[in-house]
């Protein structure tokens, strides 16, 4: 990229490029990304993807509906449930097959626990760019590991559950849920004081992040971005509310909405977030019932009916939609993932462009990608 | 062991015996301030800091240095020799030199000068060349722009740092610094002068490259600043450089301001009192360091300099001209230090307002929308 | 200023709290009930032969083909003169930890309750310096069970 100067001596002046390679300092995972930088103003944005594709979709077309929410997990492995809610409501939306209440209301919980965690390691992510040396890093694994007790208590696992199935709930959760999840969520309360204490009033911190990577509301939607990114800049659209799916539509939480489009606001619209998360939980706890977790008559080999189905879910990082086809047969034909944080990617360069070369890291972080999910 | 020799030995020995205190004492205090910092900021953050290095962790410095020791040493191949060399001598040698200035006790320092606070700030201001040395030798672009980055901060937090100083020494009407640590027998000078106090821990959190100004050297967003190039005990120097620069810096600090060995009931109870006060005060200014460490995000460059010229500098100029102009009238002594202390704690307010307003006017946190009253689409 | 008040007050109320480390590997945390680390076979005490008959269901269910089954008619069988009901017992089972993915679904096909997940710490403390000392054999897979402590969980 060249920039000509007008002078008698005939000189051009070119942009630096600045390489942040596939490691990172700060966790996003295996990204990519080349600034063209004019003295410390970035020019240019190019990034890279790619380095953790698998083959997932592929991979799983020769997995069948119970196998293939393995996969589902290691996309999105930080908000494991969401991803594995939108293609099991994919498999029984093909397949017309009604989950019991005790089911949703369970799934319910655990997604907007997992919410919870997913936010924590992004404060901790994010506190860590923004040069808090380790505090907001620790205190977020801290809270998170509470989160995810639970969750190894009712599923064996701490990261890669595979606990819904379509029509339910693989097995029971255990007997002691309720004060499990009253217990977490004391803790967690905990955990957004201490993380909202430390980083959102300290003037350090909103020097660095006002107005700093705005994007406008206009260039959100064109961009197709969703999730904090779109709300941060003012966009009231959450998926959860505009097309209720488990029960959203019976419990009663508010949508936290920016107004710059900066990273302070999508900061402060996740730690709300975290907030609503923790009142719904408290609110579908209440409405907890014993009963069955899956259909009386379940088929032991799902087949499904010809034909396709877009399902879409608010995942903590935007919209995460499964586009299934099916041609019968107990396989998808083909999965495509509608992944949030690939299309969250696409506003980085105009998010970047006239900022800083140290901003570009902050603004990056802001968009909290998750590499599984972008590369599949 | 003021300008008598120790014991009547004669000068050469004695001259010797007291650089061995210094080297001996510095390098001791180091290690140890480099195990206490890991320890106290594990404790922050509810973790426990190095635990399996000798009892409880106490050989984690020792195990560093040998680890260091062991390291290969780098040098680039177009590197200046010998500006790459020096460079690291030139950041911790002169933190060394200060220590001969600083007294432990009213009795007890290695060397009194008549210009002793002058001495210290002026020598430990010379590593400002060590890091363009540094920089420039290391044949590595992003190396020099780091440490033009660090002579730059460096250099303009000096200014307030060193009025803000100005204006104590003009209080207690001598640069002597055992004469300033005597004068506070009776109330420390942080009481009739906060705002310098203030001063001089925000500047010297710059001056050696800590958080919250640490750009320079935590530029792990980018590179890692003038130390790029150095490797094993080269490096290390560097960082020896800086706790010993944070411990003759505290030390200077519990002298002028904290009222050193003298407060409270420094004279009574003998040289074992003072000794023991100055070290928990400059442990308390230490412990201050490492608890803004890991508090606060890091500052961007240009926003670190507005921050400093902007702020600090206007600051400490009304600083010292308001402490001038009530020192010309031979006010007696109570009202004129009513009248420092009144007119220091408005400074105080002043800078904190400052740094309230300085970032971008207060918004409204962000609406939330209530579910049901609004209209889906 | 206020916010830097607050966050150095948050940051001293962390440092008058406990630290939250655990040392490993001198204490261990106890594991849930339900925990899931990798695969093993269930050795039925009373019969003192595998529960597993070589049936090949969790091979097949198993999403990345880690396992290799092989049925051998059973010598102890009651029509050769053992006492056991088990026409078909198993020969010779691998499974590659290297390429399990702790999914679960060869504990769920499994008719016989044979297999089920190790819950105990030995299921996770599995480093080698190879690859190849991943895969397990039967009498790998048996010994957990076989010793005794393994209280499986398997849901019915």
């Amino acid at each position: 990229m060249t920039n000509a100067v007008q002078s008698d001596h005939d000189f051009e002046v070119q942009d630096i490029m600045i390489n942040m390679g596939p490691q990172h300092p700060a966790t996003h995972g295996v990204f990519r990304m080349v600034l063209a930088v004019d003295g410390e103003i970035v020019r240019d944005v190019i990034p890279h993807i790619g380095y953790m594709h698998r083959g997932g979709e592929k991979l799983s077309e020769t997995m069948d509906f119970r196998q293939g929410i393995g996969f589902m997990d290691r996309t999105e492995y930080l908000a494991q449930f969401n991803a594995e809610l939108s293609y099991v409501m994919a498999v029984e939306a093909l397949m017309d097959i009604q989950v019991p209440e005790r089911a949703q209301w369970i799934r319910m919980i655990l997604c907007e626990l997992n919410r919870l965690s997913s936010h924590f390691m992004f404060t901790g992510a994010f506190g860590t760019d923004s040069g808090v040396f380790g505090t907001a890093f620790t205190y977020a694994f801290r809270w998170r590991e509470e989160i995810m007790d639970l969750f190894e208590e009712i599923t064996g696992d701490r990261l890669m559950y595979a606990y819904f199935r379509p029509g339910g709930l693989a097995w029971e959760v255990t007997d002691n849920f309720a004060q499990r999840v009253k217990y977490v969520l004391d803790q967690c309360r905990q955990g957004i004081k201490d993380v909202d204490n430390l980083i959102t009033n300290n003037e350090v911190f909103k020097a660095r992040t006002q107005n700093v990577g705005i994007i406008s509301a206009e260039d959100a939607i064109d961009w197709g971005t969703t999730g904090p990114v779109l709300r941060g800049s003012g966009v009231p659209f959450d998926v959860r509310r505009d097309e209720p799916y488990l029960f959203y539509d019976q419990v009663d939480f508010d949508v936290p909405v920016g107004q710059v489009g900066d990273v302070y606001d999508r900061w402060c619209v996740r730690i709300e977030e975290m907030r609503q998360s923790v009142r719904i939980v408290e609110q579908c706890m209440a409405k907890l019932q014993p009963g069955p977790i899956m259909p009386e008559r379940m088929p032991r080999m799902l087949r499904t009916p010809p034909g396709e189905v877009y399902i879409r879910t608010e995942a903590p990082r935007g919209e995460y939609g499964i586009y299934m086809v099916s041609k019968g047969g107990n396989r998808p034909h083909r999965l495509k993932i509608r992944s949030a944080c690939f299309t969250n990617l696409q506003a980085l360069k105009d998010m970047s462009v006239g900022n800083y070369v140290a901003d570009a890291v902050l603004i990056l972080g802001s968009l909290d990608i998750v590499l599984g999910e972008t590369d599949r | 062991m003021m300008t008598e020799t120790l014991f009547g030995l004669p000068t050469g020995v004695d001259a010797a015996i007291r650089l061995l205190i210094v080297v001996g004492v510095m390098t001791v205090v180091v290690m140890a301030l480099i195990y206490l910092e890991r320890k106290v900021l594990a404790r922050f953050q509810q973790r426990l800091g190095p635990t399996r290095t000798g009892p409880m962790g106490l050989l984690q410095s020792v195990a560093d240095a040998l680890k260091l020791i062991s390291k290969e040493d780098i040098r680039p191949k177009n590197a200046d020799p010998w500006v790459f060399e020096l460079a690291p001598f030139l950041v911790f040698v002169p933190t060394f030199l200060g220590f001969v200035a600083v007294p432990f006790t009213i009795a007890w320092q290695v060397r009194e000068l008549e210009l002793g606070l002058l001495y210290v700030l002026a020598v430990s201001s010379v590593n400002i060349l060590g890091w363009v040395m540094a920089g420039w030798g290391s044949d590595n672009r992003y190396a020099i722009l780091g440490a033009l980055r660090a002579v730059a901060q460096s250099i303009s937090y000096e200014l307030p740092l060193v009025l803000a100083m100005i204006s104590v020494a003009m209080v207690a009407n001598s640069l002597n610094l055992v004469e300033i640590v005597r004068q506070q027998a009776t109330v420390p000078n942080i009481v009739w002068q906060p705002l310098p106090a203030l001063l001089f821990f925000i500047c010297l959190l710059a001056e050696m490259n800590r958080p919250p100004f640490d750009a320079p050297v935590g530029e792990s967003e980018v590179v890692g600043g003038p130390y790029v190039e150095y490797s094993g005990i080269r490096w290390s120097m560097f960082f020896l450089g800086e706790y010993a620069a944070m411990f003759i810096m505290s030390l200077l600090g519990a002298a002028v301001f904290l009222g050193g060995g003298a407060w409270p009931l420094g004279e009574e109870l003998g040289v074992g009192w003072q000794l023991a006060l100055t070290v928990v005060k400059a442990g308390a200014i230490i412990f201050l360091m490492f608890w803004t460490r890991a508090s606060f995000p890091r500052l961007r460059i240009d926003q670190m300099m507005s921050f400093s010229w902007k702020i600090l500098l206007p600051a400490s100029i009304a600083q010292i001209l308001v402490t001038g102009g009530i020192l010309v009238y031979n006010l007696p002594s109570g009202l004129e230090h009513t009248l420092l202390a009144v007119t220091s704690a408005i400074g105080v307010l002043f800078v904190y307002t400052a740094i309230n307003r300085s970032v971008a006017t207060p918004r409204p946190r962000p609406v939330v929308l209530v579910r049901r009253s609004e209209a889906a689409r | 200023m206020k916010g830097i008040l607050r966050s150095l007050a948050t940051t001293f109320s962390t440092f008058t709290r406990k630290p939250v480390t655990r040392q490993y590997p001198e204490t261990h945390r106890e594991l849930p009930e339900r925990d899931r680390a990798f695969p093993v076979l269930l050795w039925d005490q009373e019969a003192h032969e595998p529960f597993c008959t070589g049936c090949h269901a969790c091979e097949r269910a198993c999403p990345v083909e880690c396992m290799t089954v092989l049925m051998k008619d059973n010598p102890a069988h009651k029509s050769v003169g053992g006492e056991s009901s088990r026409r078909k017992i198993i020969d010779k089972f691998w499974i590659d930890y290297g390429r399990c993915m702790r999914c679960n679904i060869c504990v769920e096909v499994c008719n016989f309750g044979a297999i089920s997940m190790n819950n105990t710490w030995s299921g996770h403390e599995k480093s080698a310096y190879d690859r190849a000392e991943l895969v397990q054999d039967l009498p790998m897979l048996l010994s957990v069970s076989r010793g005794g402590e393994l209280k499986p969980w398997v849901n019915e």
